[in-house]
């Protein structure tokens, strides 16, 4: 082979000049450090290689069940919280109406309550059902009241799941309504659109890349959900992943189904970015903000008002008001069932894993853009698959991890903080990278040219140029993964070190025992501290509009 | 050799869409010169800047900036460890520093403090050093960012295009003051525009850079009246193509490619119009007035000679009318 | 790094100081917490306990090895334990008290783990539409007559997998899976909520029978929701196979890890939890009967009457369980 035509491969050349250029203090670290965050999810990947003895026999069987099961919990819950997210974004941008304002930011609330305990809150709904139920057994038959209770199931897990997962999608298509200029709409209206039709078919179109990356991350909490589907009853793939690997005690059957389940994970994500970067809808540069929002009658203020509280209620107000009423009944108990431990071992883990991980972002992030490398930029990505990866899929991970280190260096990881901070940075690097890379792509890329034409080291633009400049979008970063890692409940519960409650373990535990009324105290205290940075993040993004 | 920076057979496609920035770029600069580069936009000139800074990587070829090579196969030097200094089109004026710190950022700019006096003396920026770039209007902030450039006394300055993000009305000055600084400093300069005035004013060199090749460095004078081909001869104003057979007297002529022919090309106000009455020994060209547009100081004309269509400008007291017959010499410089 | 390795020797040091013993325990009850502390009281060894999933709990151990901290699993099933000891890390005990208080179905046969409890797998059936003449086995709950009017956990939970690996002992894998599929058709619904809930089921008019733990009904008892007592009142207990091979059990039990550096305490531990004193706490408190059955003193239990069990080793819950749960799945119990 003639080794000119190799020189002109394009990638084996870009490797060449990275290799030759690039390699520094800061690329090697970034390197390594991102790699060693991808090892765990790569054991898992390399297990698809492995056949386990009972893959044909999950394949015959219970495969499909999971996956479909899977697929209409997404299906729904993604249709619901679209619905329950557009229409209240929609509303509260463009109108004004009476309560809106304070609609307006307590519309976020409802992320303060995570799945399993928004599952565990409306744990008897079921039961308001089953007078309908034996009338039906009773007077139609017994298929039809398995066909009733069976969808009851469905459908109100979906309804559950959505009422506290369609803020995500609120956030993002409020902010690109909003973003969306006035003039267009009004260019719209010159050209004969009404209302209704300037939704439709301009702002709707136009929001579409915000809108699906918030049904995306939706879709991505409905798979990782582990409380709310084991409670209502639907075997999905993370119930499947667990069954397989504890009640069949076979590791590699687990790990092949979580390998599955990863797969159609990337499907979907690589569907998403597709229809993302299909519609480039720059932002309208000469957009002037959204000054006068369109007053309602009192009517439509009335139905405004209603479709904004609908999701509220299910979503914020119900469980709250049943927790709050279950933790009075409690009271007695609280002593005992909620801790100052708990609490600060909860808030000291969040801590220090949000710190720990806003600052590897930072590393990564800013060697990736600053020396424009490729490599780097890949092994990022890499580091960042975490997060679409279900919590208790990434735990088997890592327990697969140091069970090898164990075996190799005799030093006990499991059992350890320093593990599951580890755990946590390995899920929700992710969440601090995707804003920090976009505040130094705005913010900073010129600038660090500018940096380093004027001779600068690459620290002097890191310290003098690109923090400063970013401080915000650190902070903000810190405090979103700070509630997520409150909230998250399967990791830590496979994970988490000897004698160490969190609020979040404490509430699952104790629900998981029928104790549903004692379980109220933590799960209160959870929403608590979850509700603090929540609406200061929210009131900060809203000032920076 | 005098030669401060040379390029040799620069390449780099971009990676994107897989398209040519540049081709085979190949040119050398003086210690001294003014050297402006012109294109259409899209025609890769940001991007040699860019590479020329360090902060792009070239695909092939060589750069030697003062008897060091910068570039070349295995070899990178930092943007950081170049000579060279760059003024980014926004300017990117740190927003979190004062323009004091702005200009004092540099590595080696505190070496040059009476220098950079001077400079913000000349400049006549004193009076915002405390200011913070959001609070000072663009005019102020390019001569800041010019300031800054020149603080760590580079060998080479590389400006991309400085006056593109002025008023129309600022233009001219800030072009007045941009050359006297040039000049004071004595710096060598390469300096992106799309704007052929501003090249031919601020230059001493000017190259063409055409969808990523260099189609002709010269002076201004000598691009402007002895162009290499119809791209360059078009770019820096109207032009008439016409094939060199029927032009032979003429000494400049090329190859278009397009045409696949010999080619002069002359420009409208060197189209001298013959009165009635006089007679002229050079060669005439005669036709028929199709069009006549006022463009303030002079007339526009066009002719049609049977053989090919004209655009001459003549002097606006004349009196032209359509359909009338014209009779033209050739006057070149 | 370094700091932080000496701040954890030290940690590690200073608790090993006093005498204690680890333990990772699946139980969550207040009787263990009183057990725990009366232990202490009697003996001044401190008790560290870890509470999680059994499942995760063996994951841990075998993933720490040799280095494991733990000293005894505590499990809800025999199951488990079962698994516990094929993962290579528990040991096995020499305590002649152990042999004698520990009746030998409800031990492994090698001395690896112990029966602490006993909890019968029974049918619970509605007082008002059932009439106690038609149960007999859990093999008669297969026919039709029964059709959709049984009410019974998912397959994912160990009770039922414990029960499913003691009926392929009885009956062979053919027969244990048509019993499976035969027992899903005639569910009223699709298997969902806890033990209780089928209880609760069955009192709402949903289904006809359950099968259910019998200390989840002592917590429906004796519960302070007066909703749960009244189903109670709705529902009365029968033991199937009293005619053949006896009702199904299940224990709850305990084993030594291999890691173990406190066994000796251990041992003591164990000893105690077996000794008459706490067989009767476990009985008054959590409503699960002692392992010498017929020993049990509680009330309520009483009230159930007294039934043969089955003599099977309980070990073969856990031999079973991987088949079990393949049976489930080509069943389609969920």
């Amino acid at each position: 082979m003639d080794i000119s035509i190799l020189k002109s491969l394009k990638p084996l050349r870009i490797l060449k000049q990275e290799l030759l250029f690039k390699l520094n203090g800061w690329t090697v670290v970034s390197l390594l450090v991102g790699l060693f965050i991808f090892f765990p999810i790569g054991e898992i990947l390399l297990s698809m290689n492995s056949q386990s003895s009972n893959w044909s026999h999950l394949k015959e069987t219970v495969l499909f069940t999971y996956f479909l099961n899977s697929f209409i919990l997404v299906f729904g819950t993604a249709f619901i919280s679209l619905i329950f997210g557009v229409s209240s974004a929609w509303l509260i941008s463009n109108y004004q109406f009476k309560y809106g304002k304070i609609l307006e930011w307590a519309l976020v609330l409802p992320l303060a309550i995570p799945t399993y305990i928004a599952a565990y809150a409306y744990f008897d709904i079921l039961e308001l059902f089953n007078p309908l139920l034996v009338w039906v057994r009773n007077n139609i038959n017994i298929e039809a009241m398995q066909l009733l209770n069976d969808s009851l199931v469905y459908f109100v897990t979906i309804l559950v799941m959505s009422s506290v997962l369609f803020p995500y999608i609120y956030l993002l298509a409020r902010s690109a309504f909003l973003k969306q200029g006035k003039q267009l709409r009004d260019a719209a209206k010159t050209l004969g659109y009404n209302e209704k039709s300037v939704f439709w078919k301009i702002a709707l179109p136009m929001a579409r890349p915000a809108i699906i990356a918030g049904v995306s991350l939706v879709v991505m909490e409905t798979l990782n959900d582990y409380g709310a589907v084991k409670h209502f009853g639907i075997p999905t793939f993370t119930s499947g992943i667990f069954r397989t690997w504890l009640g069949m005690g076979d590791l590699v059957g687990a790990l092949q189904l979580s390998a599955v389940l990863i797969f159609f994970i990337f499907l979907l994500l690589a569907l998403e970015k597709q229809a993302r970067s299909r519609s480039k809808y720059h932002d309208s540069l000469h957009s002037k903000p959204m000054s006068k929002k369109i007053i309602l009658n009192k009517n439509k203020s009335t139905a405004a008002i209603a479709c904004c509280l609908t999701p509220l209620i299910l979503g914020f107000v119900i469980p709250l008001f049943r927790l709050m009423s279950w933790a009075w009944i409690s009271r007695d108990k609280a002593s005992a069932l909620v801790s100052i431990e708990m609490i600060s071992n909860s808030l000291g883990l969040s801590i220090i894993s949000s710190i720990s991980i806003v600052l590897i972002a930072l590393l990564l992030v800013f060697t990736s853009r600053y020396f424009n490398s490729y490599v780097i930029n890949f092994s990022n990505r890499l580091a960042t698959l975490g997060y679409s990866i279900p919590g208790a899929v990434i735990a088997i991970g890592i327990l697969l991890f140091t069970a090898q280190i164990n075996a190799v260096t005799n030093f006990v990881l499991t059992g350890s903080l320093v593990l599951l901070v580890f755990a946590y940075i390995v899920r929700y690097l992710a969440v601090a990278c995707q804003p920090i890379n976009a505040g130094i792509e705005t913010n900073c890329d010129s600038l660090n040219n500018a940096s380093k034409s004027l001779g600068s080291s690459t620290y002097t633009s890191l310290r003098l140029v690109n923090i400063p400049l970013i401080k915000n979008t650190l902070i903000t970063a810190g405090l979103l993964v700070f509630i997520d890692i409150i909230k998250e409940l399967p990791l830590t519960l496979i994970l988490r070190p000897f004698n160490f409650e969190t609020l979040s373990t404490a509430t699952f535990d104790l629900s998981s025992q029928a104790q549903i009324i004692e379980a109220s105290l933590p799960a209160l205290c959870m929403i608590a501290v979850v509700l603090v940075p929540l609406v200061y993040l929210n009131y900060r993004l809203d000032n920076s509009r | 050799m005098n030669e401060l920076l040379k390029l040799q057979n620069i390449s780099k496609t971009f990676r994107k869409n897989n398209i040519d920035a540049l081709k085979n770029i190949s040119f050398e600069c003086a210690k001294g010169d003014v050297i402006s580069i012109v294109g259409s936009s899209g025609s890769g000139k940001s991007t040699l800047l860019r590479i020329i800074a360090g902060l792009e990587i070239p695909d092939e070829g060589e750069i030697i900036l003062e008897k060091n090579k910068i570039n070349g196969s295995g070899i990178y030097l930092a943007p950081e460890k170049r000579n060279c200094s760059l003024v980014f089109q926004d300017f990117a004026l740190f927003p979190n520093m004062s323009v004091k710190e702005n200009i004092f950022f540099g590595k080696n700019a505190s070496k040059n403090k009476s220098m950079i006096d001077e400079l913000i003396e000349f400049t006549r920026i004193k009076n915002l050093l405390e200011r913070f770039p959001h609070e000072i209007s663009g005019g102020q902030q390019q001569r800041v960012a010019l300031v800054r450039a020149l603080s760590i006394n580079p060998a080479l300055l590389l400006l991309d295009e400085p006056l593109s993000h002025l008023d129309h009305e600022l233009k001219h000055q800030v072009r007045n003051e941009l050359k006297n600084l040039i000049k004071k400093v004595g710096a060598t300069v390469l300096m992106v525009t799309h704007d052929t005035e501003d090249a031919m004013y601020m230059a001493n060199k000017v190259l063409v850079l055409n969808n990523g090749v260099v189609d002709q460095v010269d002076s201004p004078a000598s691009i402007f009246n002895f162009p290499l081909n119809s791209y360059v001869a078009g770019l820096f104003g109207k032009t008439n193509i016409l094939p060199f057979k029927d032009f032979p007297f003429l000494d400049h002529h090329f190859f278009d490619k397009d045409r696949n022919e010999d080619v002069v090309s002359i420009r409208p106000h060197e189209f001298k119009l013959i009165d009635g009455n006089s007679s002229v020994e050079k060669p005439q060209i005669k036709g028929r007035v199709v069009s006549v547009d006022s463009l303030g100081p002079f007339l526009e004309v066009s002719i049609d000679t049977g053989k090919f269509e004209l655009i001459v400008h003549v002097d606006r007291n004349q009196k032209i009318e359509t359909d009338h017959d014209l009779s033209f010499y050739i006057e070149k410089k | 790094m370094k700091k932080l390795f000496t701040v954890l020797l030290t940690i590690f040091v200073s608790m090993n100081l006093q005498a204690q013993i680890n333990i990772y325990s699946h139980r969550h009850y207040e009787s263990d917490k009183i057990l725990f502390k009366k232990f202490t009281d009697q003996t001044g060894i401190k008790i560290n306990v870890i509470k999680g999933s059994a499942d995760q709990l063996i994951e841990r151990l075998v993933s720490e090895g040799n280095n494991s901290p733990a000293d005894i699993l505590l499990t809800v099933d025999a199951g488990r334990l079962y698994r516990a000891k094929a993962a290579g890390i528990l040991q096995p005990v020499e305590s002649k008290k152990m042999y004698e208080n520990v009746p030998s179905s409800m031990r492994d046969p090698d001395g690896y783990w112990f029966g602490l409890t006993v909890r019968a797998r029974v049918l619970v059936y509605s007082k008002e539409r059932v009439k106690p003449s038609q149960l007999s086995t859990y093999e008669d709950l297969a026919t039709r007559k029964w059709r959709g009017k049984i009410a019974v956990r998912s397959s994912s939970n160990i009770y039922n997998q414990s029960l499913m690996a003691s009926m392929i002992e009885a009956n062979g894998s053919r027969k244990a899976l048509s019993w499976a599929k035969s027992v899903r058709k005639n569910m009223a619904r699709a298997p969902r909520g806890s033990d209780r809930d089928q209880a609760r089921a069955v009192a709402a008019g949903l289904a006809d029978v359950a099968i259910m733990n019998t200390y989840y009904l002592g917590i429906l008892a004796n519960s302070s929701d007066a909703k749960d007592r009244e189903v109670f009142k709705k529902v009365s207990v029968f033991f199937p196979n009293q005619e053949d091979r006896g009702t199904h059990i299940n224990i709850s039990g305990a084993g030594i890890t291999k890691s173990s550096k406190n066994k000796k305490d251990a041992i003591r531990f164990l000893e105690f939890l077996t000794g008459p004193e706490s067989q009767k706490t476990f009985g008054s408190v959590n409503y699960e009967y002692p392992i010498k059955i017929e020993t049990n003193q509680s009330e309520l239990l009483k009230s159930w009457g007294s039934f043969t069990y089955d003599t099977l080793n309980l070990s073969i819950l856990g031999s079973n369980n991987a088949e079990a749960v393949k049976l489930f799945d080509k069943a389609g119990w969920e």
